[in-house]
């Protein structure tokens, strides 16, 4: 369950990673974003089922300003990826305090949808309650049409080329900036749709980006970066080591993420499915 | 020497500014403190190019062993403040030593993450750290005798006591930055593959780098627990880091007062802008943003700029002339095996998944001799040089060089030996002036990790730099920076590094590649005089320029040896002619 949220929003990372080269610090405020904005549709309409529309829509468009406004500034620059890291981290900094301002310091309470409440069936002591599932169901439904668009659509297609060469994609006359733009938006989607289906688990609060941002980090690191495979391999491992040494020991579980993250390094470098000279510069 | 000057006068006098209330001289006390960190910190980013986001570790180690040491064990302020910077310095070694194999952006993310274990650590030691609630108890401080000032409650007299410590502490990285190990960093930072070529071990460079950054680091650590006389456990969280990151921006990277100014404004954003607004952090990431955006150089740096654009540039005498080989290359060309072979490849094989670019290539070059080596596009040639120069793993095969088999060796273990290469695609340090570029090269030869001494008063190499420079027509713009040297004089500066590093073997790859036919011509006679002192080895598209300057030719075709021989023989061969006009 830990490990599906952890995918959805580290797929988003990695994607950008892949294409871009930039390490997008902001990721965590379009979790937190879309966590919000999930909140304020379901305080205007009531719905939790518009919330899963309207925030990836809302926090989309973010994505797309912070694009379109900020990062194509530094694109062509020298040590552009450098530069990426520091306005995204930049943005990391200021957002939520912007968010502090506007609904103010204490989190939101963030109600379980009236139709997912309570346990679904009882799995010998354990109950399975029903909003679990439902987010294994929709992360089980997600990955195989991400896959499909990252693979087998032509947006993916150029996604997927410009990842390995840019340059070369645009002399074929490929508008990279537009593909560029769709992507970032669609990481901070993904991270914004995430966000609302974890707000009736956690609370909903300025601060909730900055963690999942670090463990996104180590999924990829473990997994390998910009690899779709590895992003879901390093998602379900991470996630699923937070929670089971979560029921031993709190403290213990983010120690043990960070050491699993150090062992592959060492043993394997470029992340359990990370490819021979890719995405290291 | 001016901005040391200026330093310690603002020192001397700051106290003065602030009106000698403990309040204001306690947050002077902690701006310098910063500033040694974001001077420390821009070791590794401004001098190195080494993106870190780990160095809360380096700082929050330090502070808990000072802390530690005081309030536990009683030790003496000053060996705690030792014992301090060196726990930064070898926390900076574990994590160079772990991130080192990775590059860029990704070696950012892993300093991030892997500092945050140490934060862990502090979390959950409780008994010794204090955990969240920080680490106090401290002892009422003093210095140890002879002297015996007291510290605690004496802000005027700590402010003094820590002011000369990080003075002295900028005055030794003045020294590191200026010394040849300092200078290979920055030709690290400029160019690691050509770093790499000239011989210099670049993980083991960035490794020190790391370990220099560690070091000061511990010692702000060391010195912000004296200052505050508590260890907040914000002091090794990862937006230490983050912050350290701001004020080294704020102020500007690659110089020595930047730092400080960065620390001073962001404390300054952090204490008044705070008590006055709620949601300061909006301004400092705004501010932040814009800086990265608009203002690259950093608030001292863009001053620096302005002042330097001001002062004219010394004018260089006009001297000039062609490029004379006889004097680029060190007397008495070294022996090759016994058998007068130099440089020798058995089998040599290289794949790219299903593609064969070399293919069991068994090729010979005896000492003194020019050998070209031609092939159509995609023959495989320059796949040939990067096995043969250790830039690329061969799949299968061996290389010897001097009768030593040097399979497999790195690019800069391979560059020791005495193989130098040329690039097809011009590599050369563009940052850099033209006289550093050549100095850096020779440099390599004298010494690489030595940080004292100034790397300018090395003698024997500005020599034999000036000398290169004089004898390929460069030394009229030895001044300037490389990246602004036309195509040509590009060219040229590339052969004048290598032949700085003294190579027995001399790899040129496409020397003539983008030159006017005038240029082409001129430097096909420089490689020919060049080849009665080294032994030459040439990739070249230009037949007329291969069949003028050549002893020997190989042709390459499908990544294998279709013909060797002299240059008329290769004219006359019937498998070359088909290759070259009828494919």
């Amino acid at each position: 369950m830990n490990g599906c949220i952890l995918i959805l929003v580290a797929l988003g990372l990695s994607i950008v990673f892949g294409l871009m080269g930039i390490i997008n610090f902001a990721h965590g405020i379009f979790y937190m974003l879309g966590a919000y904005a999930g909140w304020l549709t379901i305080q205007l309409t009531g719905s939790f089922w518009l919330a899963l529309l309207t925030a990836p829509a809302a926090v989309g468009l973010v994505g797309v300003l912070v694009e379109r406004g900020v990062l194509k500034r530094i694109y062509g620059t020298r040590n552009a990826n450098f530069a990426g890291v520091l306005v995204t981290y930049g943005l990391a900094i200021m957002i939520p305090d912007l968010v502090r301002m506007t609904f103010g310091r204490p989190g939101k309470p963030f109600a379980v949808p009236a139709a997912l409440t309570g346990s679904l069936f009882r799995l010998g002591a354990i109950d399975v309650h029903a909003y679990r599932v439902f987010i294994l169901v929709v992360t089980a439904v997600l990955m195989p049409l991400l896959w499909l668009l990252l693979n087998r659509t032509n947006l993916g297609l150029v996604i997927r080329a410009g990842t390995s060469d840019n340059l070369m994609v645009q002399l074929l006359g490929i508008n990279v900036a537009r593909t560029w733009t769709i992507t970032y938006a669609l990481g901070a989607a993904l991270a914004a749709f995430a966000g609302v289906i974890t707000a009736p688990l956690v609370a909903v609060a300025p601060e909730m980006g900055g963690l999942v941002l670090i463990e996104c980090f180590i999924v990829t690191v473990v997994g390998g970066m910009g690899t779709f495979l590895g992003v879901v391999a390093g998602g379900l491992l991470i996630g699923e080591t937070l929670a089971l040494t979560g029921m031993v020991y709190d403290v213990l579980a983010d120690v043990v993420i960070y050491l699993a993250m150090a062992l592959v390094l060492l043993v394997r470098p470029r992340g359990l499915f990370g490819q021979e000279g890719m995405s290291e510069e | 020497m001016r901005g040391l000057l200026l330093a310690a006068a603002v020192l001397a006098t700051a106290p003065l500014y602030a009106d000698y209330t403990p309040f204001y001289l306690g947050l002077l006390t902690e701006v310098l403190v910063f500033g040694l960190f974001a001077l420390a910190y821009d070791v590794l980013l401004g001098h190195a190019g080494v993106l870190s986001l780990g160095h809360s570790a380096f700082l929050g180690v330090a502070a808990y062993v000072t802390g530690i040491l005081l309030a536990r064990y009683r030790l003496p302020i000053e060996l705690s403040i030792l014992a301090g910077a060196v726990g930064g310095l070898l926390t900076s070694l574990i994590l160079g030593l772990l991130v080192l194999r990775k590059r860029g952006v990704y070696l950012a993310m892993l300093t991030l993450a892997l500092s945050q274990v140490f934060y862990y650590v502090v979390l959950m030691w409780t008994p010794v750290t204090g955990g969240t609630d920080g680490l106090g108890n401290l002892p009422i401080l003093y210095l140890s005798e002879p002297l015996g000032w007291r510290l605690s409650k004496r802000p005027i007299t700590r402010y003094y006591v820590i002011a000369i410590a990080i003075f002295l502490a900028m005055l030794a990285i003045r020294h590191l930055l200026r010394s040849p190990l300092g200078r290979v960093m920055r030709a690290v930072k400029a160019n690691e593959t050509r770093a790499a070529a000239c011989g210099f071990d670049t993980r083991r460079v960035r490794l020190a780098a790391f370990a220099i950054s560690g070091l000061f680091s511990g010692l702000a650590g060391a010195l912000l627990t004296v200052v505050l006389e508590f260890v907040p456990i914000e002091n090794i969280h990862w937006q230490m880091s983050g912050s350290v990151l701001i004020m080294t921006l704020f102020g500007g990277t690659g110089t020595l007062l930047g730092p400080f100014v960065g620390a001073g404004v962001f404390i300054w954003m952090r204490d008044f802008l705070s008590k006055h607004l709620e949601y300061w952090e909006v301004f400092v990431g705004g501010a932040f943003v814009l800086i990265v955006l608009f203002l690259p150089d950093g608030i001292a740096g863009t001053l620096a700029r302005l002042v330097a654009r001001r002062r004219p540039v010394p004018a260089d005498p006009a001297e000039s002339g062609p490029p004379e080989p006889e004097r680029l290359v060190k007397a008495g060309a070294r022996a090759g095996a016994a058998d007068g072979r130099l440089l020798e490849s058995r089998g040599l094989s290289k794949t790219f998944g299903g593609l064969t670019a070399v293919n069991r290539v068994d090729f010979q070059v005896r000492a003194g001799e020019l050998r070209s080596v031609i092939g159509p596009n995609g023959a495989g040639k320059t796949t040939f040089f990067n096995l043969l120069t250790g830039v690329l793993p061969p799949s299968a095969g061996r290389v010897l060089f001097k009768g030593r088999d040097i399979t497999g060796l790195p690019a800069h273990a391979v560059s020791r030996l005495g193989i130098a290469r040329s690039y097809q695609v011009t590599n050369i340090f563009g940052d850099l002036t033209v006289f550093e570029n050549v100095r850096i090269a020779a440099q390599s030869r004298v010494t690489h990790y030595r940080f004292w001494g100034n790397a300018d008063s090395l003698a024997a190499v500005n020599a034999r730099a000036e000398e290169i420079l004089r004898h390929l027509g460069l030394a009229p713009k030895r001044h300037a920076r490389a990246s602004e040297l036309s195509h040509g004089e590009q060219r040229y500066l590339e052969i004048g590094i290598a032949l700085a590093t003294d190579p027995d073997f001399l790899l040129l790859d496409e020397p003539t590649a983008g030159m006017s036919p005038d240029e082409t011509q001129r430097t096909a006679a420089f490689v020919r005089r060049l080849a009665g002192h080294v032994t030459i080895v040439v990739v070249e598209h230009d037949m007329e320029v291969v069949m003028g300057i050549s002893d020997r030719i190989t042709v390459l075709n499908y990544g294998e040896i279709l013909a060797e021989g002299s240059p008329a023989e290769i004219r006359e061969n019937a498998d070359v002619r088909r290759v070259y006009l009828r494919d």
